[in-house]
């Protein structure tokens, strides 16, 4: 998942946002009481395109969103985020050595082209992203063999006992495909996609709009209530917000947090934040002097105050955080709380470290990233106060990200999101110097970390898994290799005349419960 | 004439060299790795080395470039690493939409700039002259994307003429909605050209040969369209000529604005997520778009003023 940019000022923002609520008289309000209605055609305005619609090749929200409009997965993840519901799949369950999980697919679902899902389609989309070009191939590496005993019987088997597996079959990218993407070329294919999803591919305007239409075989009666659903792109953030107001969208997928409070006065338009699993946090590199010193690093955690931050840059649209999994997951250690900002505490622990009087550090920033300035900003005051000079370079986000990968930085904010609904795959990412890039660019490498996550993820016993997951999440609070600055919500605004709409803690949209009154 | 054309076309081809040269050894300078971009931070490091190799990435960078200038030899653009398509077909998408958006501008900006430099010159101390100076300074002085959201916010929302940017579907619906965008393109460079304009017309009007027409009896009006601005229009051709790369680069910023599909946003993405061919072929046709204005203005400019000679 990766954060917008904000381009413009807050001032043309604001400006903006003011004078097109002068502007919008029309409209009710929530009109909660509105009678269900079928058909209309929804327009969701967003800051990027898709870059493909191949389910085993993107990583942007964009193109990820609309993927699960129009494929299904096997699975698919609770509103909420508690779990999996079925989908494709009926049901499922491990074998009794542990080394196996059988799924029953429908038999009532079709690819919008008319041919039946079998197992045969599930076999050959699953080894699309067991390719290693794929970005989520370390997903489902876990496979190791695949059999299909009849057209709606699949039998994954893996290489240890993975409790996560219901959930890594809710991935986006584990989309069931035609088999052999139905006699076309992958390139073909992504130009014009068949799934069997609630809605079908329609038209693609490259660099414009994109749109799905309804797909009247959709096993699931009498969803979707939408006729069709047109995603177009608007990278400034202005123009959705004036695009809304005068009803050319009804959903801005990327309000900016400054033009919500405008949104919220004006009557016909809503604003909501959805729970997501993103956690934003600010992230040290321990393998420098000297951030080496875990009291340099507890200083810093101190020594932050997290609530101007939150006042002032996310216009309290965040909860402080505590430990790094996130509250939309079970896993999530709710003992650890945000840890209270305390300039004399920050003080005595820097007191104790290597640089008792202080030391110069930077910190690195998006170009462009308006609300990464100004956090930066708030801190480097901050730091000041115990001796630590902060200075802010600013990168694009491109060259950032090298940077961040040669280890060659010495502060910088991320942000990480989960893609499916268990803990694990996050809890390893955030937490393990194996799980992706040295436990996010920190360098922090405990094998303790690893040691953890394995027994968690072959346990069974949800209880279990949980005492695991609460010791990762407390050797990160001991140790702060990054501090967790927030938990971030989806945030949305959109007009009144939108309902049921829900995004779950993953960013599904689940498009077929939404409808439109008149 | 024929002769000149040719040497002219022949020195492009340094230029054009130049240019995909530069672009090219600039952009895989930058720090960043389009693999790594596009795979996300949670891949693995043999996910990224396995789409490096895919893309050609694990090459030397002189032989990237030498197959990359074999590829453009043969007409191939390449493949883009962000769109996964090819850029061709992507070009032929998007370069019509910023080529009509550069032609509205320029000729909007005309139609604007004569009438008030006109009455800049006429009467210079009168109130229009006065306001005139004002709106230049304005102008001059507001960044084009905030130009762009007040005139969406005036002409899209508020006296909803316009639609609040976006590309509809339909040749007339498009070239409407590229109407706002090509004005506030056209803005950036009005300035510029009242003054250029206005120098021009105050010399003309101070010539001999107005005086002569003058007295001859000629009407204001008749010496203003036959002498003075035809005179004045020669140095006009070639502030605007000049400013074609200020024109391309205005579509930039305002494409994104109005959320026009045009060559602007797609270079703006290529050059976010290093998608090295993309930026390359964007910056070979802008270029391409350049010389080839810088052409037709001299040709324009020798058959306004018969003293110059295309030699």
């Amino acid at each position: 998942m990766i954060r917008r940019r904000t381009l413009t000022s807050a001032f043309v923002i604001a400006a903006a946002a003011s004078l097109a609520a002068c502007s919008s008289g029309s409209g009710g309000s929530g009109a909660s009481d509105a009678k269900l209605q079928s058909g209309g055609n929804l327009v969701m305005a967003r800051a990027d395109e898709p870059t493909s619609l191949l389910p085993s090749v993107p990583t942007d929200n964009a193109a990820i969103w609309i993927i699960e409009e129009i494929y299904s997965t096997l699975t698919v993840p609770a509103q909420n985020g508690s779990g999996v519901r079925p989908s494709l799949a009926t049901s499922w369950k491990q074998s009794a050595d542990k080394l196996s999980w059988t799924f029953d697919l429908r038999k009532d679902a079709k690819f919008a082209d008319g041919r039946p899902v079998t197992s045969a389609d599930v076999k050959f989309s699953i080894e699309q992203v067991q390719k290693k070009s794929s970005p989520f191939a370390f997903i489902d590496s876990i496979i190791t063999a695949m059999d299909t005993p009849d057209a709606h019987t699949i039998v994954f088997h893996t290489a240890k006992p993975w409790a996560p597996f219901p959930a890594d079959m809710a991935l986006f990218a584990n989309s069931i495909v035609p088999d052999n993407y139905g006699g076309k070329s992958a390139q073909a294919f992504a130009q014009h996609p068949v799934g069997s999803g609630p809605f079908k591919f329609d038209s693609w305007t490259k660099g414009s709009s994109l749109k799905i239409v309804k797909n009247p075989d959709y096993w699931a009666k009498g969803t979707p209530k939408l006729d069709s659903v047109t995603f177009t792109v608007v990278p400034d953030s202005n123009t959705r917000a004036t695009q809304l107001s005068s009803g050319q969208i009804q959903i801005n997928e990327y309000p900016s947090n400054s033009s919500i409070q405008a949104v919220s006065k004006t009557p016909g338009l809503k604003f909501t934040s959805f729970p997501s699993s993103e956690v934003d946090y600010l992230g040290m590199n321990t393998s420098r002097k000297p951030l080496n010193d875990v009291n340099v690093r507890k200083a810093i955690r101190l020594a932050i105050d997290k609530e101007a931050i939150l006042k002032s840059v996310y216009y309290n649209r965040a909860t402080l955080a505590g430990g790094y999994l996130s509250p939309t997951t079970w896993a999530h250690d709710a003992s650890i709380k945000p840890t209270a900002f305390d300039l004399a505490a920050a003080k005595a622990a820097l007191a104790k470290s290597s640089v008792p009087n202080g030391f110069t550090t930077t910190i690195t920033i998006s170009s462009g990233d308006q609300d990464a300035s100004a956090e930066a900003q708030l801190i480097q005051a901050d730091l000041a106060k115990i001796g630590i000079t902060l200075k802010i370079k600013s990168l694009d986000p491109a060259s950032q990200y090298s940077t961040k990968g040669a280890g060659n930085y010495d502060m910088a904010f991320g942000l990480y999101t989960t893609d499916i609904v268990d803990p694990d795959e996050i809890a390893r990412f955030a937490g393990t110097f194996s799980g992706g890039v040295h436990t996010v660019y920190t360098w922090f490498n405990n094998a303790q970390m690893n040691r953890l996550a394995d027994s968690a993820s072959s346990a069974s016993d949800q209880a279990a898994r949980k005492k695991d997951y609460d010791q990762m999440q407390q050797i990160i609070n001991d140790n702060v290799p990054y501090i967790p600055l927030f938990y971030v919500p989806g945030n949305y605004s959109y007009s009144s005349k939108v309902h049921g709409f829900a995004p779950g803690a993953t960013g599904n949209y689940f498009l077929e419960d939404v409808w439109l009154s008149k | 004439m024929l002769r000149w054309l040719v040497r002219r076309l022949l020195l492009a081809i340094p230029v054009v060299w130049g240019v995909v040269t530069i672009s090219f050894f600039l952009m895989h300078l930058a720090p960043g790795d389009p693999a790594r971009t596009a795979l996300g931070d949670k891949a693995d490091a043999a996910s990224v080395a396995a789409l490096r190799h895919q893309w050609g990435l694990d090459r030397s960078l002189p032989m990237q470039y030498l197959s990359y200038l074999g590829q453009l030899l043969h007409g191939n653009l390449g493949q883009s690493l962000y769109y996964h398509t090819s850029i061709t077909s992507l070009m032929a998408q998007r370069l019509p939409v910023t080529l009509i958006l550069i032609v509205l501008s320029a000729v909007f900006a005309v139609l604007i700039s004569i009438p008030l430099a006109s009455r800049t010159v006429t009467k210079p101390n009168g109130l229009a002259a006065q306001v005139v100076r004002l709106f230049n300074a304005v102008i001059q002085g507001s960044p084009t994307f905030f130009i762009g959201s007040m005139l969406i916010l005036f002409l899209g929302v508020r006296i909803a003429i316009f639609p609040a940017g976006g590309y509809p579907d339909g040749f007339g619906h498009r070239l409407w909605a590229l109407m706002l965008p090509a004005l506030t393109i056209a803005l950036s460079i009005v300035p510029l050209l009242v003054r250029g304009l206005r120098a021009a017309m105050i010399e003309s009007y101070s010539s001999e040969y107005v005086s002569f027409a003058r007295s001859k009896g000629l009407g204001e009006g008749k010496i203003r369209r036959r002498y003075v601005l035809r005179n004045a229009s020669i140095s006009g051709v070639s502030i605007l000529g000049i400013q074609v790369g200020a024109l391309a680069s205005g579509a930039l910023v305002v494409e994104q604005v109005f959320a026009i599909p045009g060559m602007g946003s797609m270079l703006m993405t290529g050059i976010l997520n290093r998608d090295y061919a993309l930026v390359q072929a964007c910056t070979l046709v802008f270029g391409l778009i350049v010389v080839v204005v810088y052409l037709l203005t001299d040709l324009v400019y020798a058959r306004l003023d018969p003293r110059a000679r295309l030699s």
